[in-house]
């Protein structure tokens, strides 16, 4: 069952301060989290987190198609690196 | 690292190939396969007219009858794989192309295993450490980087990663403030 529209999006409340505290101040220094489950607000955009994801943090760069998704999505818990071959691939 | 000369030989062999993709499943009844090709663009494949095919430690060339590119869904026809037996025989193997089909890129585009060995330069922090390798985490790649004999991971944004200057073999980066320390101090 999907999370009731009447409370509004789950944002970790001290995440949520650091963010703001930075959108207020300019800064935009990594913010380190454990809070996998809280919600992408569009304040976020801009601004990296280092998602832990159990074993180490994953550096997440947030844009704006990440906004509506959870921070946890962005870190994968399960990583196979699988194998290093050249590929068609990374064209930026 | 190798077991035997002849690895050593294969694995030499392999660096002028790049990995296309792999035969995922027979499609039809006359030998057709579905093909999954890991490439940023599939459309620029759809006048192959061979392809090599990895079978065990050879790679073995295979001519192409017909080759159809749809959005999720790339079907080959290989010469003589006219039945559904010869075709699931092909399952699961890795197919690869030469080094020189690989599309041209223009100057600040480079492909992933190019960058692999170069040295990162931050705007601010300078010379760091070296390029380990890339890693697809889904949503978005993250640059691997030995920095102090620690594994330090780069978001591979234009943000973040501006500029790659292939002939100095340098990875220009503007890196947020505090991502080493997270490294570091962990």
């Amino acid at each position: 069952m999907a999370r009731s529209l009447k409370k509004g999006p789950y944002i970790d409340y001290r995440l949520d301060i650091k963010v703001q505290a930075m959108n207020d101040s300019g800064k935009k220094s990594v913010i380190k989290t454990w809070s996998r489950r809280s919600m992408i607000s569009p304040d976020f955009i801009g601004h990296t987190f280092a998602v832990h994801n159990g074993n180490k943090f994953i550096p997440v760069y947030v844009t704006e198609n990440m906004v509506g998704h959870k921070l946890g999505e962005f870190s994968p818990t399960r990583n196979f690196r699988g194998h290093i071959a050249k590929k068609d691939k990374g064209k930026k | 690292m190798f077991s035997s000369l002849y690895d050593f030989f294969l694995y030499m062999a392999k660096q002028e190939y790049f990995e296309l993709g792999a035969i995922a499943k027979p499609h039809g009844i006359k030998g057709a396969l579905h093909a999954f090709l890991d490439v940023d663009d599939p459309y620029e494949y759809d006048e192959l007219t061979s392809v090599f095919v990895q079978e065990g430690h050879d790679l073995v060339p295979y001519f192409i009858d017909d080759i159809q590119i749809k959005p999720n869904l790339n079907l080959i026809q290989f010469e003589g794989i006219d039945s559904v037996d010869k075709a699931k025989e092909l399952v699961g193997k890795k197919l690869f192309l030469p080094m020189s089909f690989l599309p041209k890129l223009k100057e600040n585009q480079f492909y992933f295993h190019e960058v692999i060995g170069y040295q990162v330069e931050d705007v601010n922090l300078g010379l760091l450490g070296l390029v380990k390798e890339i890693v697809s985490l889904g949503a978005q790649d993250v640059l691997v980087m030995m920095y102090k004999e620690r594994e330090v991971l780069i978001p591979l944004t234009d943000e973040i990663v501006p500029k790659v200057n292939k002939k100095d073999k340098i990875v220009n980066t503007v890196l947020p403030e505090g991502l080493l320390d997270i490294y570091l101090n962990d």
